[in-house]
């Protein structure tokens, strides 16, 4: 690859980091602002915003409540996600169509439509409201996620791989555990974050299937009808810090169980 | 500037002032089994250190939904109904209607409220506040659709009508609810923006929905933004967007108590108000907490004073503003030519007006 | 497990080829008798235990809902007024192809979808080839987490602060007037501008990881063997990467355009008054007026059928309909 290509690929990289960071830059920076709202002029700078974050416990534990059913839905979407795509990806059968446009479904609906349409739904079940509701929830919008990100790389999947580890005597178990799981890793990582970003990030379908304890988004919407402030602001820069903290303790617990 | 609060809309008078006395709501608590109520409320709306004091004194947990607005409450309502989780709900006083039809309220028994003479009469027992009989909630902020300006660019003279959001000199600056923005036009125009005057004709409704609508839409290329949220508007005036808007005055009241260059009015050809109110819903699984948490936020004008403050909305509590600042007084009050000018929305006219309103603002968006 | 369990497991796939019509037949229609089958040791076996849980999960699941959401779309009120009973119409799907005014964000909101799509492809495909192949390896886990790091700000307190941003009075065009660029600030909320920059942050994500994934595991000594051949980069390009990233270009477009349709509070807040996308037709149906939700429900549903239409159509062209998918 000649140099030129190099460069002019970095700078678009670099561009692209910078178009990313900047809205950030100045979320955090919001949250020093000293007034009810954020923009220019910034006319003073105060901490009371930050210290807020953290002197009632509201905000962490809205932090935690959120994270859990993420991390939870997630786990759920995985398993059952993956299990979608390994029965769609290798076997032609009847009917396959309509079972791959139904997993599609979730993922196409406006989110208002979606929730209400769950919520009477949740109700048919008789699962109350609450954290298992949501779970669930953000579960059913996730599961197409991981089923396409995961199909794609299973197409990939060299078939003598599967041919070799047969020959050598492994079974259809192992061979799933031992061939297409390492093999599907990489968007098994990428389908995860996929789906605790959705998650997190999900405003309407918390709303509609969560109890009275508000997730962050549902906490966000509430403060927000008063006027974007500073507080907002810490709140999400908190947030951001602490889900950078987890992530980054998850990759290095990653590389430590992984030879 | 005379104070909102102690005069009416429709300049008539009650005497109230009912004693605030102690807490009163403290003999009825004992008599509860569960412990607790649910409310679905906007942020702000109760005050942290009332609900603290609240549970501290009645052993009732409150337990409070966060909302954003008026449409997903309702579906969730509805969605919930018959066996709701909600004891209180808030909604708009012009909203009732729709609420009450799919039985989502129970009506309120303000007999058993012996705070509710600390509200406004105006409020209380204006003739909106009365469907099928009943009363259906209790009053507690109330808001006004305004024109807000930014004072460095807009002069209190341009500001008097609302022909401003037609000056070609503010074009690309001006900000708009559409839906809103087309009952005040019609009002602008000398029409009834209510549709009551019309439930026998409608074909007169339609021809001035239509004439309405092709007004807003000579006129859009000067809109900078039709918006929806209150946050919206308050963020296009801080970074210089627009320097005209159609707005509530709660979020242009919080602009003006931060210091912000904006000032509001209702311009000559006059306004709508709304109110909202906590109701009781139907069905409710501790209406009798609910009552004792409604008769206790309604005990002290303070309590009125604290929820201006945080939401920018006006009080309907008698004496609220005695516990306000000069700017906050300000911030959340019109003169009183102003306030002849404003009159309540009414929804007896809802159906036939939203059947023609919604396409016609779908129209505008789509011109 | 014995010899024998593995020479039938072996045989799986090409046995099950005959019986695979019939079998997914009966699945589709009854979980039960897919459940009695599992006593039976065989291929059958094996490929209705892996049927059972995805199958029942999206007729249960997803499925469920679904139809809750039609069965609405199809009353005349909802939700039901006290004392009347909703009876059935199919006004409120006629009332999408009588009404032009529809049409216009539905078209538009497909387009825009489209649009979006292949400007996210250009934009981050040579960000993720940047990655993937300039990137030394040990380091490319820490530029990826770089660029994930600032998806997890929620969507709404982002797009406030791409409007402080590019406000009249925001910092680019503070910027620009103090090195004495501008003296009057340039509107750039509010405009086609502002909805994409923040849409193309919303998609980004669902493009770079499937591009990443698909790019990193190509093997440099494709493309030097390329090389060796005699060609130049953009041959090798088109010949050699282009081809061989396409499992990601169609996965990444896939998931772009399926979650693009359906985007709705960064157009509601950095649009212009012209600029009304589907789902904001659809949710005014519940902002503004409770008793609309069949019309929003019938206007789902149609929203749904073109968007998954489309998507096939597109994996059909990509090749992903059938053979594609792991021979």
């Amino acid at each position: 690859m000649s140099g030129r290509t190099r460069v002019l690929m970095s700078v678009i990289y670099w561009a692209f980091v910078v178009y990313l960071f900047v809205p950030l830059m100045l979320m955090v920076l919001m949250g020093f602002k000293d007034s009810k709202f954020i923009g220019f002029p910034i006319r003073g700078y105060t901490m009371e915003w930050y210290l807020g974050v953290f002197q009632s416990a509201e905000v962490i534990n809205v932090f935690i409540y959120s994270m859990t059913i993420a991390i939870a839905s997630t786990a759920l979407s995985l398993v059952i996600g993956t299990w979608t795509a390994l029965l769609l990806g290798p076997h032609r059968f009847f009917g396959r169509a309509v079972v791959f446009a139904l997993t599609c479904l979730p993922a196409v609906i406006p989110g208002i439509i979606s929730a209400i349409s769950l919520r009477i739904y949740a109700r048919l079940l008789e699962i109350e409201p609450g954290m298992l509701a949501i779970i669930l929830g953000h579960t059913v919008h996730n599961v197409p996620f991981v089923a396409l990100v995961v199909m794609a790389r299973l197409s990939t999947l060299p078939k003598s791989q599967l041919e070799a580890a047969r020959d050598l005597g492994a079974d259809e178990a192992v061979t799933f555990l031992r061939i297409t799981l390492p093999y599907l890793k990489p968007a098994l990582i990428g389908a995860s974050v996929f789906c605790l970003l959705l998650s997190f990030d999900d405003f309407v379908r918390s709303f509609f299937l969560g109890s009275y304890e508000p997730t962050m988004p549902v906490l966000i919407f509430a403060k927000l009808r008063s006027g974007m402030s500073p507080e907002i602001n810490a709140i999400a820069t908190v947030a951001l810090v602490l889900t950078a903290v987890l992530g980054l303790w998850a990759e290095r617990w990653n590389r430590r169980i992984t030879p | 500037m005379p104070k909102f609060n102690r005069r009416s809309f429709m300049a008539t008078t009650a005497a109230t002032g009912a004693a605030l006395t102690a807490p009163a709501y403290l003999k009825n608590a004992s008599a509860q089994d569960a412990k607790e109520v649910n409310i679905w409320t906007y942020a702000n709306f109760v005050p942290d250190d009332f609900k603290a004091a609240f549970e501290a004194e009645t052993g009732i947990k409150v337990n409070i939904r966060l909302v954003d607005d008026q449409g997903k409450q309702f579906n969730l309502l509805a969605a919930e109904a018959p066996n709701p989780t909600a004891d209180i709900v808030t909604v708009a006083g012009h909203r009732f209607l729709q609420f009450i039809d799919s039985g989502l309220l129970a009506p309120m028994d303000t007999g058993r409220l012996s705070n509710w003479g600390n509200i406004n009469p105006v409020y209380s027992e204006s003739d909106w506040a009365t469907i099928n009989g009943e009363k259906w909630g209790a009053p507690i902020l109330s808001g006004a659709e305004v024109l807000a300006y930014n004072t460095e660019v807009v002069t209190p003279e341009e500001a008097s009508s609302w022909d401003v959001m037609f000056d070609e000199k503010y074009s690309g600056q001006i900000a708009y609810i559409i839906q809103d923005m087309m009952s005040v036009l019609m009002l602008y125009k000398g029409y009834d923006g209510n549709m009551v005057a019309y439930m026998d004709d409608p074909d007169e409704a339609a021809r001035i929905v239509t004439e309405i609508r092709d007004l807003m839409i000579d006129h859009k290329p000067m809109v900078r933004k039709y918006y929806d949220a209150g946050a919206e508007v308050q963020q296009m005036f801080i970074n210089q967007d627009i320097v005209l808007a159609h707005a509530w005055n709660g979020p242009i009241s919080k602009l003006i108590m931060d210091g912000f260059p904006v000032a509001m009015t209702i311009p000559k050809e006059g306004s709508y108000g709304f109110v909202y109110t906590l109701n009781v819903a139907n069905n409710a699984p501790n209406a009798d907490n609910a009552y004792t948490f409604l008769d206790a936020l309604l005990a002290s004008s303070e309590l009125g004073a604290q929820m201006t403050k945080s939401s920018g909305f006006i009080s309907t509590y008698n004496g609220a503003s005695d516990h306000l600042t000069e700017l906050e007084q300000k911030a959340s009050s019109f003169t009183e030519e102003e306030l002849a000018g404003l009159q309540f929305f009414r929804a007896e006219a809802n159906d036939m007006k939203y059947k023609l309103v919604d396409p016609a603002v779908e129209e505008v968006k789509a011109a | 497990m014995t010899v024998t369990e593995r020479s039938v497991a072996g045989s799986t796939t090409s046995a099950a080829g005959d019986r695979q019509t019939f079998w997914g037949g009966l699945v589709g229609n009854g979980i039960y008798r897919s459940l009695t089958d599992l006593i039976f040791r065989s291929p059958r076996r094996q490929f209705l235990l892996l049927a059972s849980l995805p199958v029942a999960w999206v007729f249960i699941a997803h499925l469920g809902p679904i139809l809750q959401m039609l069965w609405v779309s199809f009353l005349d009120s909802y939700p039901p007024t006290v004392g009347q009973e909703p009876s059935l119409t199919l006004a409120n799907w006629a009332k999408f192809f009588e009404e032009r005014i529809f049409m216009m964000p539905f078209l538009r909101t497909l387009v825009f979808a489209l649009i979006v799509t292949v400007s996210t492809l250009l934009i981050t495909y040579p960000v993720a080839y940047f990655l993937a192949k300039h990137v030394k390896r040990k380091n490319q886990m820490i530029f990826l987490l770089l660029l994930l790091i600032p998806f997890w700000v929620g969507e709404i307190v982002r797009t406030y602060a791409i409007m402080i941003l590019l406000g009249n009075n925001g910092a680019v065009n503070l910027v620009l007037k103090s090195i004495g660029l501008i003296e009057r600030p340039i509107p750039f909320m509010y405009t086609t501008f502002s909805m994409s920059v923040g849409i193309v942050y919303l998609a980004a994500l669902y493009m770079l990881l499937p591009l990443y994934s698909a790019l990193e595991k190509i093997p440099n000594s494709y493309r030097e063997a390329a090389a060796d051949l005699g060609a130049g980069p953009w041959t090798r390009f088109w010949r050699v990467t282009l081809p061989l990233s396409k499992e990601g270009i169609t996965s990444g477009c896939t998931l772009v355009f399926l979650i693009s349709t359906g985007f709705y509070a960064t157009p509601v807040l950095l649009g212009g008054p012209s600029t009304t996308v589907f789902a904001e037709t659809i949710a005014g149906f519940f902002h503004v007026a409770g008793d609309e939700w069949p019309v929003g429900a019938a206007f789902a549903s149609i929203m749904l059928i073109a968007t998954l239409s489309l998507t096939g159509i597109f994996l059909k062209i990509m090749g992903r309909d059938g053979k594609g998918l792991l021979q």
